[in-house]
């Protein structure tokens, strides 16, 4: 066996049912199989009665956990868990305690007690392998780098079996790995581990292929690339032989890090020779040629040039040698491959960087491409290959490689349109690659408005006529004329951005539908709609287009930000914490789903997979998408409950929100969006670049930012409104009462710092390409001024807390203070409500217009409207007290006449005015709500000067429904909300 | 032209065009892929263009009884982008799975596909696999429609000189009558 194939006893299997006690375990085990898991508490406090005389944990302790697995299913977590320990406390020893135990903690996410659970079973039973071996199991789940070490010693001690030793040198390698001080590995953790091995080569005790593997890792970790040569290509590397071309494969890795380029390259060579299509091969060849011309190597005189034979330093030999690989596939019956064809190409392109004027002698460019274009231009892939190498093409020849194209597409007669088509599906991809090559050379940008919708109608009558080849394709396969109807939708999305004419819109959303009713199995189509319908402020539509496309784990954070970045800021809040929910499930299981697969890679030996798996787990954790998807999920959840269905202190209290705690790893931030998952055929000068990626994610990090200290401001803000009042109270407490407003004040001037450079950020006004990366929310929250609203009222806040500790007495500056804060909130609430007025879907000669701004801006305006109230909501129980106690002094002294302390007619009367603003918005949203009804789309004439079919139509009829029906479920929602909040004011009077 | 090379975690990131467009083909979740990376990790291999993309892969494992000659290499995924098909990729990654089952010392590679799938029938038709016996139902059904039979298709490696593995079984079996 070459691989360490060790399998202990499955931990959570139950594969030995033989003495009598399991026999009657069988029944319990099958209930909580079956998710019957009141059933198999039952059964288990049945058969525990049987053994009353005794205590219960000590007569069967399995049967006890057992039992508490069900408690646990059962959401009696505290139950189970006290249940747990005592049988835990008695240290057991048997099999079912372990294994039932090992499952309960691990559903408690408790993994550390297992590790407990089997130190003491070891202690007890020192000679069981298979204790032992679950107790690194254990250390392995948690991470315990240096425990695992010696717990893979002691189990070699016990049973030297290799895959023991070799788990423990592992150990060492993972301690490396996490190790701070990267001095520390290099000089304690990897130098052991590496001695550890040697000691096991010098007794010939070397057995599989994986601790060659291993060995490799630490020379290699250890920058010892000499040795890990000379161990590849001496008797321990005859073992690597799992892995295609293992050898050669570490073998030309280590010739690239000690820069020995003659056997690089003659290596590369070698295997080109063998498998001319192995691109990464080409490169290397190319790379080590380069290097040998520039250090003017020459191959010493008698002997063989280097180990690895032959080597080339000369353009004329690479030209030759390229050269006669394209002949070779020439003279060949079968399929070409495209190789040598791209590696030409590669070629000229790097003797034009390096200024060498032998390009020549491998022929034009242009010449090569339609020799290219011949060859492959009916695979789907052309495109994508000659893309690459456009750039060797001047300006000026573009318009003639593109006819000089066209001339190898043989389509057929002209009709009465004006176009002819392709016979079949070879010569249609021909075509399409035509298209798809003009626009990539920017030939369609250059059209003028006439000149695109021409195009448009030239491309809409190819893909139609395309349909009748995929008439008996599955639906889960492509029609072959897809590309056609996504290239229409381009042109349009040209014209919408250029001329603002939003019928451009309505017609490309119109066409990409009619695409999905031919194609419903098209991702591209439905991502573009997606992305309309999301940039329309249109997120009912996007609900269910995600949820077709059907996504996957991994693409939760991939793609799913194309969900998560409208879903609540468009005031669809039910599908917004839907949408957060399908990421969040995600992001949570996969801890678990690692470290089961840690494990996993060691009992089969496969080391290189360890620190793999550990840093995909750490590239997720660390996922921008996360860390936003989490702080959106919360205060989504505070908006549209907090003081509605419990107040907001227990809605923090239930979120495990603690205001002092920053969870998120700013500095090593992942972005892991995959911004080019759209298709996009634009000229390099629009396509996405790498500032725009770093622009983006400075943005997105801001904004997140502003959220996390919103709400982390809004934790403190409910805690602060559960402080004791100072005077009723102890100096403790007093002191417990100034961290806490310590901390508001931190956090304040943390976002009041944000919030400046969220201002500098949006002053660069970054523009990114269409099918890029979607702005923030950024520079809407700013410029509509809910930001500055929601920090001044957080900052009132403070300042009723001094009040609070000064009293009514002696604070009318303080008072005057506050009443002023009260008055410019109003005024800034007003003027963020005004910036909500308008149309958000009219029509106006013939013509629907949207302003989805509107919508965002309303969604701002009901975020700000709640966290006002929350400080309302804590003005009142700040100044509840302080009333009633002035009351209590004016009994006493039964004096009437003393005026009203400014501060309490100044919140009655601002409660007054937020009701009024409330009531305001209110009125808006229900006449936009009535104005959205009363649209009539069906009077508006479609298709006039645009020539679109009847059918096409339809699909845009569609579509523009779809955006009114949304528009409404936003409003409405929005309204529902506000409502409620209008409620919670009532409770404010007194 | 194409690097092939091991499957790595990072490649999932990646896995849009080929997941998003033929979204049926990857109903596994992350633990599924996980495990075959720790079990067999040479078994995984992945094409990628000359500009990054991911154009396909191939994921298996080998498996049997080695004492009953039932030892073999067997093809759990392959799948390539639509972009990136009629280009001989599916073949190229079947023969390296072949070649790595050979030095395992396989008797066989076998492989299940739709009965409905006649593409890729034939093409692995094409490349030397015959049917071995039909396993009912063995695909689940989803969106309302039927269950589907399987083919279990084999071919046979050099270990097995008389080629006993892919003599064909008449009789259909159920999908829990195999192992």
């Amino acid at each position: 066996m070459l691989r360490h194939i060790l399998v202990t006893s499955n931990m959570a299997a139950r594969g030995h049912v033989q003495d009598p006690n399991d026999r009657r375990l069988r029944p319990i085990y099958d209930y909580l199989d079956n998710g019957n898991n009141k059933m198999a508490i039952q059964q288990a406090d049945k058969l525990l009665k049987k053994h009353k005389d005794l205590h219960c944990a000590k007569a069967d302790p399995s049967r006890q956990v057992l039992k508490a697995i069900g408690l646990q299913r059962t959401g009696k977590q505290d139950e189970a868990f006290s249940l747990a320990q005592e049988v835990a406390t008695l240290e057991p020893t048997d099999d079912n305690s372990l294994q039932a135990l090992t499952i309960l903690y691990r559903e408690m996410h408790r993994p550390e007690l297992v590790t407990k659970l089997y130190e003491a079973a070891v202690k007890k039973v020192p000679l069981s392998e298979e204790y032992h071996s679950h107790l690194f199991m254990a250390y392995a789940r948690v991470g315990e780098y240096k425990k695992m070490q010696q717990a893979g010693m002691a189990l070699y001690k016990t049973v030297p079996k290799n895959p023991y030793y070799f788990w423990s040198v592992m150990s060492l390698v993972m301690q490396a790995i996490s190790a701070q001080d990267d001095k520390l590995a290099q000089t304690m953790f990897l130098p052991l581990a590496e001695r550890m091995v040697e000691k096991m080569v010098k007794e010939g005790k070397i057995e599989a292929e994986a601790e060659v593997q291993l060995y490799f890792m630490i020379l290699e970790r250890l920058g010892k690339y000499v040795e890990a040569l000379d161990m590849v290509r001496g008797p321990l590397g005859e073992k690597l032989t799992s892995e295609l071309q293992s050898r050669e494969n570490k073998c030309m890795m280590m010739y690239q890090r000690l820069q020995l380029w003659p056997e690089c390259n003659a290596l590369s060579y070698k295997l080109l020779l063998k498998n001319p299509d192995e691109w990464q091969f080409y490169l290397s060849y190319f790379d080590s040629l380069f290097h040998l011309m520039d250090k003017s190597w020459s191959p010493p005189n008698e002997e063989e040039h280097c180990v690895e034979g032959p080597v080339q330093t000369t353009v004329a030999e690479a030209v030759k040698f390229v050269v006669d690989r394209m002949e070779e596939e020439d003279k060949k019956d079968s399929r070409p491959l495209r190789g040598p064809y791209m590696a030409c190409l590669e070629l000229i392109h790097r003797l034009r960087q390096r200024g060498c004027p032998d390009e020549e002698e491998l022929g034009d460019p242009l010449e090569l491409m339609l020799q290219f274009f011949g060859k492959f231009g009916d695979k789907p892939s052309c495109i994508t290959d000659l893309k690459i190498y456009l750039h060797l093409l001047p300006p000026e020849q573009h318009t003639q490689f593109k006819n000089r194209l066209g001339d190898l597409v043989p389509l057929g007669e002209v009709g009465e349109d004006g176009f002819g088509f392709p016979g079949d599906t070879k010569v249609l991809q021909r075509h399409l690659c035509v298209c798809q090559l003009s626009r990539v050379l920017g030939l369609q940008h250059t059209l003028d408005t006439e000149g695109k919708l021409c195009l448009i109608t030239e491309l809409k009558a190819h893909y139609h006529y395309g349909l009748q080849f995929g008439k008996s394709c599955l639906k889960t396969e492509l029609q072959f004329s897809d590309t056609y109807c996504l290239m229409v939708a381009h042109v349009y999305i040209d014209l919408w951005t250029e001329t603002g004419d939003e019928n451009m819109l309505w017609q490309c959303l119109g066409v990409l539908e009619e695409g999905l009713s031919y194609s419903p199995s098209n991702a591209q189509f439905k991502l573009l709609l997606l992305l309309l319908f999301c940039r329309l402020g249109a997120f009912q539509p996007v609900v269910d287009l995600y949820s077709s496309l059907d996504a996957k784990h991994v693409q939760h954070d991939t793609i799913g930000y194309l969900l998560t970045r409208y879903a609540g800021s468009l005031g669809q809040f039910a599908a917004a914490s839907q949408s957060y929910n399908f990421s969040l499930r995600f992001f949570h299981s996969n801890q678990k789903d690692t470290s089961e697969y840690i494990i996993q890679a060691y009992k089969y030996g496969a080391f290189e997979k360890i620190p793999e798996f550990i840093a995909f787990r750490t590239r997720l954790n660390q996922s921008l998408h996360f860390a936003q998807v989490r702080t959106e999920r919360m205060l989504l959840d505070l908006y549209t409950e907090a003081d509605i269905t419990s107040s907001l202190e227990e809605s923090v209290k239930a979120m495990g929100l603690c205001p002092e705690e920053d969870d998120i790893p700013w500095d090593n931030m992942r972005d892991n969006r995959d911004l080019t998952v759209l298709f996009s055929w634009d000229p390099k000068d629009r396509e996405l670049t790498e500032e725009h990626r770093r622009l983006s994610l400075e943005e997105e990090s801001v904004w997140l930012k502003v959220r996390s200290l919103t709400l982390r401001l809004l934790a403190s803000l409910a805690l602060l409104g559960h402080a004791p009042s100072p005077r009723n109270s102890d100096k403790t407490n007093e002191n417990g009462v100034s961290a806490k407003s310590s901390t508001l004040q931190t956090l304040l001037s943390q976002l009041d710092l944000t919030l400046q450079t969220a201002a500098q950020i949006t002053e660069k006004q970054t523009q990114y390409p269409f099918l890029g990366p979607p702005s923030s929310r950024l520079a809407s929250a700013l410029s509509s001024g809910s930001c500055h609203c929601q920090a001044s009222a957080l900052q009132l806040s403070l300042t009723l807390q001094e009040l609070e500790t000064t009293g009514l007495d002696d604070s009318s500056e303080l008072q005057t203070q506050i009443c002023n804060s009260f008055k410019s909130l109003i005024v800034q609430l007003q003027e963020l409500l005004s910036r909500c007025k308008g149309e958000v879907l009219e029509m106006k000669d013939s013509r629907l217009m949207t302003q989805p701004s509107l919508l965002e801006t309303l969604v701002f305006f009901v975020e700000t409207v709640c966290v006002v109230l929350w400080v309302a909501s804590y003005s009142a129980s700040v100044l509840r007290p302080l009333k009633s106690s002035l009351q209590k002094k004016k009994k006493k002294t039964k004096d009437s006449s003393t005026a009203m302390p400014v501060v309490l007619s100044g919140f009655q009367e601002w409660t007054g005015s937020l009701q009024g603003i409330v009531t305001q918005a209110l009125d808006h949203v229900k006449g936009q709500e009535a104005s959205l009804t009363a649209l009539k789309l069906a009077a508006l004439t479609l298709g006039v000067g645009h020539a679109q079919t009847q059918e096409e139509c339809g699909f845009t009829r569609a579509a523009m429904d779809k955006v009114q029906t949304s528009y409404l479920g936003s409003l409405q929602e929005l309204g529902d909300l506000l409502r409620k909040r209008a409620d919670s004011l009532k409770s404010l009077k007194f | 032209m194409t690097t092939l090379r091991a499957f790595t975690c990072d490649d999932l990131f990646k896995f849009n065009n080929i997941q998003a467009v033929l979204n049926f083909l990857l109903q596994y979740g992350i633990p599924f892929y996980l495990q075959y990376l720790a079990h067999w990790p040479e078994y995984f291999i992945v094409a990628e263009a000359p500009g990054g993309e991911l154009m396909g892969y191939i994921m298996g494992k080998a498996e049997g009884s080695v004492a009953r000659e039932e030892w073999h290499g067997h093809v759990t995924a392959l799948s390539v982008a639509p972009e990136f098909r009629r280009l001989g990729l599916a073949a190229k990654l079947m023969e390296m799975l072949e070649e790595i089952s050979e030095r395992k010392g396989g008797f066989f590679v076998d492989l299940f596909v739709r009965v409905s799938n006649q593409v890729a029938v034939n093409m692995y038709k094409q490349l030397g696999y015959s049917v071995y016996r039909t396993v009912i139902e063995y695909y689940s059904a989803s969106n309302g429609e039927p269950d589907e039979d399987a083919y279990d298709m084999r071919k046979a490696l050099s270990s097995d000189t008389e080629k006993k593995s892919i003599v064909p079984i008449p009789h259909p079996v159920r999908p829990e009558d195999i192992e």
